[in-house]
């Protein structure tokens, strides 16, 4: 029985071509889409999963209260590891490392900066990164070694033993290669290329040995001895800032390792999710077109019952049960998400390139994990019964006497399952079109916002190796100016785009003591705001006259507004209990997040603190070959280090990345949704257009033109598009406003996203429908009515 | 009113070429009543289709009223043909979706007749075809002679001057079939040009002239006596 229904099954999808392609090539396109949303769900969901005790791994969050808001964040005191360690039952281990952070590396001419990361031995005992070769027990202990991962050794060594050669660090220290490891999982959330002692951070920055509490500098990671001692752990964790500084208001919470990179929201001090709600939406968004496919068949299945009919007429005629006729419809459904798996699978491995160079991912299939295929037989088996189950019901209820007799008026019911489906489809379809324009118009808002400095043709150049001296970074600035290649140079503490470097030790007359306010400060250099394009509101900005002045501050807008200063320029106010004057307001620029507000700001004028010269690239030359003359003159002085320039636009892009992201995967994908769609209406179309044959061709020997005919047949499907939108705006208006709630910065929803649904789901239903029913439109009438 | 000269249509299907029409000359005046008759596969169809413009030959000429129809492009012949003929099919070929009034309507809509104007010419029918109480109807609900009655309302609404019938009285019992028939002969006693095609004797009776087609050739022509002397 199974080999003869197979066998009818095969020749019912050979018979219709057409309709075997649709439906295969629907299921095939969703098919893919799903998989492939699922593994970039499933390398989200994997991140920092990868180690053995990850369940029972915590990152320590540092809750800093101030009256207004609770900041979370998970910098710690370097003391934190030490203190739990000796004082807090439960925990297994407690490692403090850094976060990672460029630095040169060099074994002979070989040299790259590379990210690496200082740590203590309980850091890989939390971790536990897979060891290659050598000796990582001890590793961390000593002061002059090193722990390189796979590829940063195969780059300096090649295929030299790396193992006890020596190497160069920041082209000061001689470190002994003591451990390979494999390359740090491309989802795992602390980056790195190599290990390096804490000892040794301690011997380069000597004031981390006399940094106390009040000093958040590093990361801190427990390890409970089982997952059980978490309430007792917490509550021992919470409190212990206020145990070694008695007016601290700072608390300590536990952020699960697992959860670490989903649930990076912090709300009041507890995680309120974070990149898990965009996960969740790609979830949704992976079985929506699924469902769309299987819709599709649905659809089309059900519309060609009427010629089945005569089949299962006589099939029950000659005895067969109902259960063993929704047996075979099934098992051709079955079949045909087979045939539509294989496609998917091809075209999966087609797009997953682009795909990868699209969203800046490194998805592949993992063709050796069982959980990859147990995702695929099941998506499969799913597909077939939810895309077969409703058909195979409908067609197996017919009645053999009537449908022998032929079926008269009985199709309404169907007609209008087939019309919900539609409906359904096209209320998704103009959703994810009106979300991707709000998304797109958002995206576009915050990138034309002002952010207060002109960041096209800024460059930045990190002051490191010689660049460290105040002769060869003056001389840098004479040689770059004299080139012609820039036309102007300032210099920062920071880069341009960074955060960080914050303080609460920031009090003025009349503030309220238990007022809490963060503070970024930074370091800028002579003529800072004319070389960024920023703009001064009040007062003057720092000159070559202001050296090392740390007495002369310049405020942003938002920390005048903040301190209330009526006058700013010659006020007073302090910071770490010194006393400070204001010589100057800068307007608002952003370094932080576009999308809000700027925090307050202070800048001061130390020569010592500057980590970045900033230059202004010469509008009148040629971009290329000023940024080759920048090159060379940067090398030239600072010969062992690659040469590190960097556009500050490009570095201010990357703060777009989640939603840049959110935009292509929701227009990509949607894109396929729409696709599918019409897939279907193309099927629907194709199938009323023959079952009205003879209708449009009596219509055509009375007069009716090509048009009257198109017309006539889209007339319906336009009425469904124009329901499924007016379904969707309501729909897309919450799930749109919702999204951009999250933003300080939003646009207003305007009409345009609507206005873009509408006109685009027409057209596609409208070019869909005509597609196939002009052929019928201009087909010789008597063909059809000739032999009845 | 028409003539035809050397007109020839071929069928090409994979395996064979059928020559329907092969070099057939005619001419039909205005105000005639032709019928075609002979074998079946000799064309008959083929050429009935071909003067209502739903079909298009592969040589010859076809002049109406001095137009070279055959000439003519795909929306010309669509335009020519609402605007002068009528068909009535053997199998109705009526809209099932559609009411008897909406079916009658039909090609006045594609004419563009304004909806007041429509709605008399199809009560005006309805009345003369003793349809009035069917017009809410669908085809379904009504007989083969019914059913052929609206097809014949159908042609005649938009009052062509040509109508062209294919075997109207094929799928009828005989009284059903005159009453078809006496139709037809009304219409052309008030001036309308039919030409159709037929296997009866009897119905071709009704007409002033009678063409023999065998083969895609015209054959012979009779001329019913009596009926047809003054046109001639
Ligand atoms: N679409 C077609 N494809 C191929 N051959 C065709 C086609 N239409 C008609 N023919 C052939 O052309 C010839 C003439 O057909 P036509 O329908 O005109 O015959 P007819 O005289 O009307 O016959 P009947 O009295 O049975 O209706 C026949 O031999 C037929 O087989
Ligand atoms: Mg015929």
């Amino acid at each position: 029985m199974f080999k003869l229904n197979l066998k009818i099954a095969l020749r019912t999808l050979w018979k219709n071509k057409s309709y075997t392609l649709i439906n295969a090539g629907g299921l095939a396109i969703g098919l893919a889409s799903c998989m492939i949303l699922l593994l970039y769900v499933a390398h989200e969901w994997g991140y920092d999963k990868q180690f053995s005790g990850y369940e029972k791994t915590y990152v320590v969050y540092n809750n800093s209260k101030n009256n207004a808001e609770t900041l979370s964040w998970a910098w710690t005191p370097t003391l934190m590891a030490g203190e739990v360690r000796e004082k807090i039952a439960g925990v297994k281990y407690a490692s403090h490392s850094t976060y990672p952070n460029p630095h040169l590396i060099s074994y002979k001419q070989n040299n790259f900066k590379a990210p690496a990361v200082f740590a203590d031995q309980a850091f890989l005992k939390i971790l536990d990164y897979e060891i290659l070769s050598g000796n990582a027990e001890q590793a961390l202990t000593g002061v002059n070694t090193v722990i390189l991962t796979e590829t940063l050794a195969e780059k300096l060594f090649g295929q030299e033993d790396p193992i006890n050669k020596v190497v160069k660090f920041n082209n000061e220290e001689v470190l002994k290669v003591s451990a390979v490891i494999a390359d740090v999982p491309v989802n795992s959330s602390i980056q790195f290329e190599y290990l390096l002692p804490w000892a040794l951070f301690e011997k380069i920055n000597p004031w981390v040995k006399n940094s106390g509490w009040g000093n958040n500098s590093c990361l801190t990671l427990l390890q409970l001895q089982d997952e059980g001692q978490l309430s007792a752990v917490s509550a021992q964790m919470r409190d212990i800032y206020k145990r070694n500084i008695p007016d601290a208001t700072n608390e300590v919470v536990l952020q699960p390792l697992a959860k670490w990179h989903l649930y990076d929201h912090f709300e009041n001090g507890k995680s309120v999710g974070g990149r898990i709600d965009q996960l969740k939406i790609f979830f949704l968004l992976a079985f929506c077109i699924l469902l769309i496919a299987c819709v599709n068949f649905m659809n089309l299945s059900t519309a060609r019952s009427e010629k089945r009919a005569r089949e299962v007429g006589v099939r029950k005629a000659v005895g067969s049960s109902r259960a063993a006729l929704m047996n075979q419809f099934l098992q051709e459904s079955f079949l045909l998400a087979f045939i539509g798996m294989l496609t998917a699978f091809m075209l999966m491995e087609i797009a997953l390139p682009f795909f990868n160079s699209l969203l800046n991912t490194s998805l592949k299939i993992n063709y050796t994990d069982w959980r990859f295929w147990v995702a695929l037989v099941g998506l499969t088996l799913a597909t077939g019964f939810i895309a077969g189950i409703y058909p195979a019901f409908y067609l197996s209820s017919f009645e053999p006497v009537k449908v022998l007799k032929g079926f008269g008026h009985s199709g309404a019911a169907t007609l209008s399952i087939r019309k919900a489906l539609v409906v359904f489809q096209f209320v998704f379809a103009a959703c994810l079109i009106v979300c991707t324009a709000v998304i797109y118009q958002q995206l576009q808002y915050i990138k034309d916002k002002p952010i207060g400095f002109n960041k096209n043709g800024l460059i930045e150049i990190p002051m490191e190796g010689n660049l460290r001296s105040k002769e060869k970074m003056a001389l840098l600035k004479t040689q770059l100016l004299e080139s012609g290649a820039v036309t102007g140079v300032t210099y920062f503490s920071r880069s341009l785009n960074e955060g960080g470097n914050n303080t609460f030790s920031v009090s003025w007359p009349g503030k309220n003591p238990n007022d809490q306010v963060l503070f970024n400060f930074r370091s800028a250099g002579a003529s800072f705001s004319k070389t960024i394009g920023a703009e001064m509101i009040a007062g003057e900005e720092f000159s070559e006259a202001h050296h090392n002045d740390s007495t002369h501050m310049i405020l942003n807008e938002a920390a005048v507004a903040r301190m209330g200063l009526k006058h700013p320029v010659g006020a007073t106010f302090s910071w770490g209990g010194s006393p400070v004057t204001v010589i100057g307001v800068i307007k608002d620029f952003v370094v932080e997040s576009p999308y809000q507000a700027p925090a307050p700001m202070i800048l001061y004028h130390i020569e010592d603190e500057f980590e970045y010269m900033i230059a202004r690239m010469n509008p009148e030359g040629n971009v290329s070959s000023s940024v080759n003359k920048i090159d060379e003159i940067v090398k030239a002085i600072n010969p062992n280090y690659p040469v590190e320039r960097k556009f500050a636009d490009d570095n201010f892009e990357q703060k777009f990345q989640n939603e840049q992201l959110l935009g292509t995967i929701a227009n990509l994908f949607g894109g396929f949704a729409i696709f599918i769609s019409s897939l279907g209406l193309l099927g629907l179309a194709l199938f009323m257009a023959e079952q009205r044959k003879k209708e449009i061709s009596i219509r055509k020997v009375l007069g009716a033109s090509t048009m009257n005919i198109l017309t006539l047949l889209n007339k319906d499907f336009i009425k469904l598009v124009a329901i499924a939108n007016v379904i969707a705006f309501p729909l897309a208006y919450i799930i749109s406003s919702n999204w951009l709630s999250a933003y300080e910065y939003r646009i207003q929803i305007s009409l345009l996203p609507f206005g873009i649904a509408v006109l685009l789901s027409l057209i596609i239903a409208v070019l869909t429908v005509s597609l196939q029913s002009f052929k019928v439109a201009k087909a010789n009438p008597i063909d059809a009515l000739k032999y009845e | 009113m028409i003539r035809i000269e050397n007109l020839e249509k071929v069928y090409k299907t994979e395996e064979i070429e059928t020559t329907a029409l092969n070099g057939i000359n005619l001419q039909v005046k205005e105000g005639e009543f032709v019928s075609i008759m002979g074998p079946s596969g000799c064309g008959k169809s083929t050429l009935l289709n071909v003067m209502g413009l739903l079909d298009k030959p592969e040589s010859g000429s076809y002049k109406f009223m001095d137009t070279e129809l055959l000439k003519l492009n795909d929306r010309e012949r669509s335009n020519f043909r609402k605007a002068n003929m009528g068909f009535v099919f053997q199998n109705f070929n009526l809209i099932d979706e559609l009411t008897v009034f909406e079916n009658i309507e039909l090609p006045l809509i594609y004419n563009k007749v304004p909806a007041a104007t429509r709605k008399a010419m199809v009560n005006e029918i309805i009345q003369r075809m003793n349809i009035v109480n069917r017009s809410g109807h669908f085809p379904q609900q009504l007989s083969g002679g019914q059913q052929q009655r609206v097809a014949v309302a159908r042609a005649l609404v938009t009052k062509p001057k040509l109508v062209l019938a294919d075997e109207p009285t094929g799928n009828l019992d005989s009284s059903h079939g005159n009453e078809v028939m006496e139709l037809l002969c009304e219409l052309n006693e008030q001036g309308t040009t039919i030409v159709m095609v037929t296997h009866s004797s009897h119905d071709a009776g009704f007409s002033n002239r009678i063409i023999n087609l065998k083969d895609g050739h015209v054959i012979s022509e009779k001329i019913n006596k009596g009926i047809t002397e003054e046109l001639i």
